[in-house]
């Protein structure tokens, strides 16, 4: 508060707008919610916040994919899903109302990609099912659903017949619902 | 160039699982890649233009480490290109663009609060607050349109003016009774008449400026500036539905290219259910919960549906023809009962319309059409809703055809209304009957204001309803949810916010609006007030009495039917306008266009009083030299888009199998190799039968052809020595 709050610079600013589809405004309230979850007011912004303090945001705090999102738009070299500013603003931009369908498919399917190796096979679809119907035991699906839901997904979607879904294939799927956009949305 | 070198680096830090460079290389995937480029910057154009480089450095999927070196970069790069003055001119457009967006996004209406309930409850009530937005704006800016052309210059001239000045050149001989129109109020007033006047439209309401019969037919005439009032009353009411109409189909426009690109839209397939049907702006656990469960029970839905039509389709004859029977009945039963509800109305409507009393028992005789509507539109549907359940078709076609009836109901009803009210003031049209006013002169004194009154009357109604159905049903219902633990109660649950009703009360009261513009010139202002009202009504009910819908609603689909709806009620209402404009006697005794035979003289009246180029423009835009070649080049304008969308649609099939066969072909060729190097190992292990190779050469190259995919040279040997 008052004379001790840390200010984004100016040249930051302009960078950072040119960087992400964030406007002004955007950026200076996510500093200001990246540097209360620091707990400090005029931390450098180099340091990064670990990823049970970024999961206490209300906006991902009940997200089921929360981690999978930490994890993805994290640039640690601990793997711990810890995020800097610079990676904070990286998941705000791609959650933003400007971001493009391009962009936001490709960080959708990197969420998705559960045992990140860059495809989407049964046991990635099984997870992410789970996580679309609740974790709990009487939430899931029963067996035989699951598996007539993933055969019927991947007859579907996987075009090329390869037991498994790649970027393409899951862009063209997504390029297909027009309600995507507007439900892969993050706003502050 | 450097950019070359740093795409090679980027490749050696970072390998790409799937670059189409190397795809012949066998490659382990590497499992700890969590930063896999899918980026083919050799596909970027090496003149690419400065101002799309700021875009694709956002547009890249990277984390912003990499972002900022590939600026650097860029930056590095930039003092190559020609002129620099086009830089900064595009740099300072663009920074002027983002400025102006800013701006803009203060100005949005609501936003915040839309957000909110968008987080809270979902895409699909969001889309009603959306359209909700849509119609206030509509309405606020047409009511400006009235205002500005209508309202004021009457004002304006009423207090200088007070004589007509249109010649009363009409032989009026035989239609003195047409004039008798004494709408003037008692000077004494009880109190409670005061309310009752206030509400049904009539007494000192009615000769105000709320009613067409308040206009004068006023020319003004004075040095250089002429204001035709009648001119500009009835042009102002062309242009507020030509406004209308333009605004919709913009806004459907978009929409409507999303879902002929997206094929039928509908319920699509389970990988978009699971792909897509995530909203992650949903916030707090119990919204959660309820969009997990939602998307438990559509898909196990679904794939029950599946399970039922794969019995279906083994269904026998006999039980096939009974079940098409059962829907045949249904379906008559429900055009009985919408049937009975249309004749019950034109009753009510005759019945309030011969009556004259006054009093409280007088104003309930008033509101009887609204209040007939208004009943059936809540009873009818449920009505439908328990017999859709017998009909077992499959839950999305059940959802549409609901929709449609209640559609079908609401705009109906009103149809039925107006058609009434056309027989009792044109005598059922037979205009010897109505002699001399050609109109019914006894009944309507000045038939217009009348019929400004009844749709004054069913905005008034609706409005009061909702404020009414808001306080004493669900607020209600919620104190007895929350605080009475019996089973009954707490089965019954909270009020669900259903978005289809909602949106059909809409559609509904804007088509009233529509219809009664002509006749009640300030009805778009009571409408832009009673929908802001509205939303902050239904906003605080959203919050406190309602819990999220169990069932979803397809936001962008959906938007577009909704849009349709609205349209096909603004086709009901310009009919309404076509045909009271062209066809009724106007009245004698009130309004701006007395002494007219139609309201639509006013208009080659006016047009005589033009000079004579303007007037030969205006002849020749309406003669048939101009029309036809307009309408024959709009046919072809037709035929060409139709042509380019079925291109498309053929162009993008042909790319789906294309990529099949390039990943069947990857798949053979990788066969082959394998095959070769097992065959090369083992020759080296036993190198006394090399006959068997050519063999297998000869019989890859014939399947190569038949595959027609020269990747190779058909005579490249792709054995290594």
């Amino acid at each position: 508060m008052g004379g001790t709050s840390s200010k984004l610079p100016k040249d930051l600013l302009s960078e950072y707008q040119e960087l992400t589809f964030l406007t002004k405004q955007e950026i200076l309230l996510a500093h200001k919610i990246f540097s209360e979850l620091q707990g400090r007011e005029n931390g450098p912004y180099g340091s990064r916040v670990s990823m049970e303090k970024v999961l206490t945001l209300p906006e991902l705090k009940s997200n089921p994919f929360r981690k999978r999102i930490c994890h993805v738009f994290s640039t640690s070299d601990m793997k711990d899903g810890s995020l800097s500013f610079e990676d904070f603003l990286d998941l705000l931009s791609a959650f933003s109302d400007s971001a493009t369908l391009e962009i936001k498919s490709h960080y959708a399917f990197r969420i998705f990609d559960f045992d990140d190796d860059g495809t989407l096979d049964g046991r990635d679809l099984e997870k992410l099912v789970n996580c679309l119907t609740g974790e709990t035991d009487d939430t899931r699906l029963t067996a035989e659903e699951m598996r007539q839901l993933i055969s019927n997904i991947l007859e579907e979607s996987d075009i090329d017949k390869d037991g498994t879904v790649n970027l393409s294939e899951f862009q063209h799927v997504i390029s297909r619902s027009p309600d995507f956009v507007s439900s892969f949305k993050i706003v502050l | 160039m450097e950019l070359e070198e740093f795409n090679n680096h980027v490749y050696q830090d970072y390998p790409s699982t799937y670059d189409s460079q190397h795809s012949l290389r066998l490659r382990t995937v590497p499992a700890q890649d969590t930063s896999a480029v899918h980026f083919d910057w050799a596909s970027q154009p090496k003149d690419a233009e400065d101002s799309d480089e700021p875009r694709n450095l956002r547009e890249l999927p990277l984390h912003m480490g990499l972002k900022k070196a590939v600026r650097q970069v860029q930056q590095m790069r930039a003092p190559v290109v020609s002129s620099s003055w086009n830089i900064r001119q595009s740099q300072t457009f663009r920074r002027f663009c983002e400025v102006a967006k800013n701006i803009l996004g203060y100005l949005v209406l609501w936003k915040r609060g839309i957000q909110m309930i968008g987080g809270h409850f979902g895409g699909g009530v969001q889309s009603y607050f959306f359209f909700l937005r849509f119609l206030v704006i509509l309405n606020f800016l047409s009511s400006l349109l009235i205002i500005g052309f209508v309202l004021i210059p009457s004002i304006v001239f009423r207090s200088i003016t007070f004589n007509s000045t249109i010649a009363l050149t009409f032989n009026l001989t035989g239609k003195e009774t047409c004039l008798e129109y004494d709408p003037k109020p008692d000077a004494l007033m009880v109190f409670y008449t005061y309310f009752l006047d206030l509400v049904s439209g009539t007494g000192f309401m009615e000769y105000s400026y709320l009613f067409y019969g308040f206009y004068n037919n006023s020319l003004i005439l004075s040095n250089g500036f002429s204001y035709n009032i009648p001119l500009a009353y009835l042009f102002t009411a062309a242009f507020y539905f030509l406004f209308c109409l333009i605004c919709m189909i913009i806004r459907m426009g978009g929409t409507a290219r999303l879902v002929v690109v997206t094929g039928r839209g509908a319920a699509g397939g389970y990988s978009m259910q699971v792909f897509t049907g995530w909203d992650h702006g949903l916030q707090g656990d119990r919204a959660t919960k309820l969009k997990q469960n939602n998307l438990r029970h559509r898909l196990k839905v679904d794939l029950e549906e599946e399970k039922i039509k794969k019995k279906a389709a083994s269904l026998t004859l006999g039980q096939t023809v009974s079940l098409y029977s059962l829907r045949v009945f249904l379906h008559l039963v429900v055009l009985v009962l919408i049937g009975a509800t249309f004749y019950g109305i034109a009753q009510a409507t005759q019945f309030s319309q011969s009556r004259e009393t006054t009093g409280f028992e007088g104003l309930l005789l008033q509101y009887l059409p609204s209040m007939v509507i208004t009943a059936s539109n809540f009873v009818v549907p449920l009505l439908c809703d328990k017999i859709a359940l017998l009909e077992k078709y499959s839950p999305s076609t059940t959802v549409i055809l609901a929709l449609l009836r209640a559609v079908f109901l609401r705009l109906v009803s009103l149809g039925v209304l107006l058609y009434t009210l056309w027989e009792q003031i044109t005598c059922k049209g037979v205009r010897e009957n109505c002699s001399p006013c050609d109109y019914n002169h006894d009944q309507y004194k000045c038939w217009e204001t009348r019929v400004g009154q009844e749709m004054y009357k069913l905005t008034l109604f609706d409005f009061l309803i909702t404020i009414a159905t808001l306080i004493l049903v669900e607020f209600p219902r919620r104190i007895v949810v929350d605080h009475c633990s019996s089973k009954l109660i707490q089965w019954v649950g909270r009020q669900e916010f259903s978005v289809a009703p909602n949106v059909l009360a809409l559609v509904y009261s804007q088509t009233v609006v529509w219809t009664g513009a002509l006749f009640c010139p300030l009805l778009p202002i009571i409408n832009t007030v009673k929908f802001i009202f509205f939303y902050y009504c239904k906003k605080i009910t959203l919050f406190q009495n309602c819990q999220p819908a169990t069932r979803n609603f397809r936001s962008t689909t959906s938007n577009f039917f909704f849009l349709l709806v609205l349209l096909f009620g603004w086709m009901l209402s310009s009919m309404v306008l076509l045909y009271s404009v062209a066809k009724i006697h106007p009245s004698y005794g009130c309004g701006p266009f007395r002494f007219y035979t139609a309201m639509w003289e006013v208009v080659p009246g006016a047009i005589k009083m033009l000079n004579g180029t303007s007037k030969e423009f205006l002849f020749y835009v309406g003669s048939q030299k101009f029309s036809i070649p307009l309408f024959i080049f709009s046919c072809v304008l037709l035929c060409y888009v139709s042509a380019l969308m079925s291109v498309y649609g053929k162009s993008v099939a042909l790319l789906k199998s294309q990529c099949k066969l390039e990943q069947r072909d990857k798949q053979f060729l990788v066969r082959q190799i394998e095959e070769l190097n097992a065959t090369m190992q083992k020759e080296q292990c036993e190198p006394q039968q090399p006959q068997r190779e050519p063999e297998s050469f000869f019989h890859t190259e014939t399947q190569w052809n038949q595959h027609y995919n020269y990747a190779f040279e058909p005579n490249e040997d792709p054995r290594p020595y």
